[in-house]
């Protein structure tokens, strides 16, 4: 009697516990929201520089909102750098870069995944070992080698070398293990080539890991910098980092930072809103039993 | 007889050579014709237009005696173990937050938090700049109202490295924030409602089923953040330029200047191979450590 009426009591603490919020879960929510504002700040801080006149003063919290809204920096920021033109240069590398990575890597992850070819076992280690090289031990012969194959300011330096990446391989395989074998059997008595089960069958079935890989690498390759900072050297050419990177920073109060912000937001927005509408991907996509091994 | 077999297996798989072959293609190209070329080269002395020159191991004693590349790798191990420790622990503890399956809006957070990595270092390098600004900065203004004296950020050899692995931090830890949430999820819930039933802490959770079920994955999350963060180089070129003096400077932006700026690409081929050779020994390391481990496991 006495043991179901304390059980009966517990229920109910429990219950208004439930209802209530917890402090547990009030400082969960706090700590959340905490570092969801040091992740957004930068963002805010450029967004609101870039639209004050450059005369407004910049130091403390409060520069962060213009007296007086301009878009002039925008505008300004295409007589510093030939801004249509970068943009447009980031957006091919990016897409096709990401186009060939996707394409290919599902293509090689679908083989390690789905066939017992001889020599597969040393050729996945090889693949893995090639991961722990970093790409800047042959970076100088690269650039000769790009500079032989005159794709010195040419999107193929940008695109080509990491068309199929070891990583990229890696995930893919992951992902297309599960897919079941007797579908494949039944296409292949069907008269399917494998190819054919590769484009037809398996890619539309991998589409939410292809979508996360995807967004993946065309973060990577809008925000890379080093190698367009080595492979693209006029002005014409250069990507958008490259060209914002080369904006006049100077340690002093000259320095036109709200021109220089509108060029950071113009290099980030974009991406931002990408990554916006294609997020929904992300998890389910990267669930892959992503590391297992 | 068995090796005609093995031949007549692989021509029954050409296909999947085929649709491999890209990348071993490209990393011919790419990837171990330049590594080659680039240990010949740290043989020689050469700026990229006349003719080699052939110099012996004077590569090798040059930077064995080069204080600024010592520098630069000590900065570097520096960069690589408070990256990796906050980093790591950062990014642990947003996915285990993330992961209570009460949280309301844990999409919304979620997305949220990675934004970081979606922006470029670029760009945030030049907010940076601004706010940890000498004179008009955010931090230093903030500093001064609450009556500290400035500290000069970027242009003091104390401190230049701090702006530098904030910025690391605060963009690549979303990257491992999610590698871990989507680790979380293969976790078997009952093991946390039994804990719950149990009696157990959060922080009994995170060390008795949290840990040990995500042991390969922060394993993996270690070796790519540590091969990672001794490749930093876009977070000291934006924001210090690897100054004052090399007070900030990373292995590979002194490889950058010396192959790219004052073309002495012997030498920069000569640092590429000690960075390598660096990363090989730490990768070897990790593994056997990891090795000798699981055997452990399995033997008791």
């Amino acid at each position: 009697m006495s043991a179901t009426l304390s059980s009966n009591v517990e229920a109910r603490v429990r219950v208004s516990q439930t209802r209530r919020l917890h402090p547990d879960r009030l400082l969960v929510h706090l700590i959340l929201l905490f570092w969801c504002l040091i992740s957004i700040f930068p963002l805010l801080w450029m967004m609101g520089v870039s639209l004050k006149p450059v005369t407004e003063p910049i130091g403390g919290l409060g520069s962060m909102i213009p007296q007086r809204v301009t878009l002039t920096n925008f505008e300004r920021v295409s007589t510093l750098m030939p801004l249509a033109r970068n943009t447009l240069n980031s957006l091919i590398v990016a897409t096709f870069g990401t186009l060939t990575t996707v394409f290919l890597c599902a293509l090689g992850g679908f083989a390690f995944a789905k066939y017992n070819f001889p020599g597969k076992n040393f050729l996945f280690y090889l693949l893995i070992a090639t991961m722990l090289i970093p790409p800047e031990a042959g970076i100088v012969p690269t650039f000769m080698i790009m500079r032989g194959l005159g794709w010195i300011n040419n999107y193929l330096s940008l695109i080509v070398p990491r068309a199929a990446t070891a990583i990229g391989i890696f995930y893919m395989r992951q992902y297309i293990s599960s897919f079941p074998n007797e579908v494949m059997e039944q296409a292949r008595l069907d008269g399917c080539s494998e190819f054919r089960i590769f484009w037809n069958m398996v890619l539309p079935v991998v589409f939410p890991a292809l979508a996360a890989w995807a967004t993946l690498a065309f973060i990577a390759r809008w925000n890379d910098f080093m190698y367009p900072l080595l492979f693209m050297t006029s002005k014409n050419m250069f990507t958008l980092m490259v060209a914002i990177s080369k904006l006049p920073v100077s340690e002093s109060l000259s320095t036109p930072w709200p021109i220089i912000m509108a060029g950071s937001v113009i290099a980030v927005f974009p991406l931002i809103l990408i990554y916006l509408l294609m997020q929904r991907f992300q998890v389910s996509g990267l669930q892959l039993g992503a590391v297992k091994g | 007889m068995t090796h005609n077999g093995t031949l007549k297996r692989m021509w029954k798989y050409r296909f999947a050579y085929a649709f491999i072959s890209p990348f071993y293609i490209l990393f011919l190209i790419f990837g171990l014709f330049p590594i080659l070329w680039s240990f010949y080269l740290t043989f020689h002395n050469w700026n990229g237009l006349s003719p080699m020159r052939w110099v012996g191991l004077q590569n090798y004693q040059a930077l064995l005696r080069d204080s600024t590349f010592h520098e630069a790798l000590r900065n570097t191990i520096i960069y690589w173990i408070v990256d990796v420790v906050f980093i790591l622990s950062l990014a642990l503890i947003f996915a285990s937050l993330l992961h209570n399956n009460w949280l309301k809006g844990r999409k919304v957070y979620r997305v949220v938090l990675f934004l970081p990595y979606v922006t470029a270092t670029v760009a945030i390098g030049l907010v940076f700049n601004m706010v940890f600004d000498y004179n008009s900065g955010l931090i230093n203004s903030i500093l001064t109202s609450l009556g500290l004296n400035r500290v000069p950020w970027l242009n003091s050899t104390e401190f230049s490295k701090v702006p530098v692995m904030i910025l690391n931090i605060w963009r690549v830890m979303p990257w491992y924030m999610l590698i871990m949430f989507s680790g979380l999820l293969a976790i078997n819930p009952e093991y946390y409602e039994a804990a719950t039933v149990d009696g157990a802490n959060p922080i009994q959770k995170l060390f008795y089923i949290t840990i040990p079920s995500l042991a390969p994955i922060l394993f993996f999350c270690f070796l790519t953040e540590t091969i990672e963060s001794f490749r930093i180089f876009t977070e000291p070129y934006i924001l210090t330029g690897g100054g004052p003096g090399a007070s900030s400077l990373s292995i590979v932006l002194y490889l950058y200047q010396n192959g790219f700026m004052i073309f002495k690409m012997g030498y920069a081929s000569t640092i590429a191979y000690a960075l390598t050779f660096i990363l090989l020994v730490i990768s070897a390391g990790q593994i056997i450590l990891l090795r000798k481990q699981s055997n452990l496991i399995e033997e008791s």
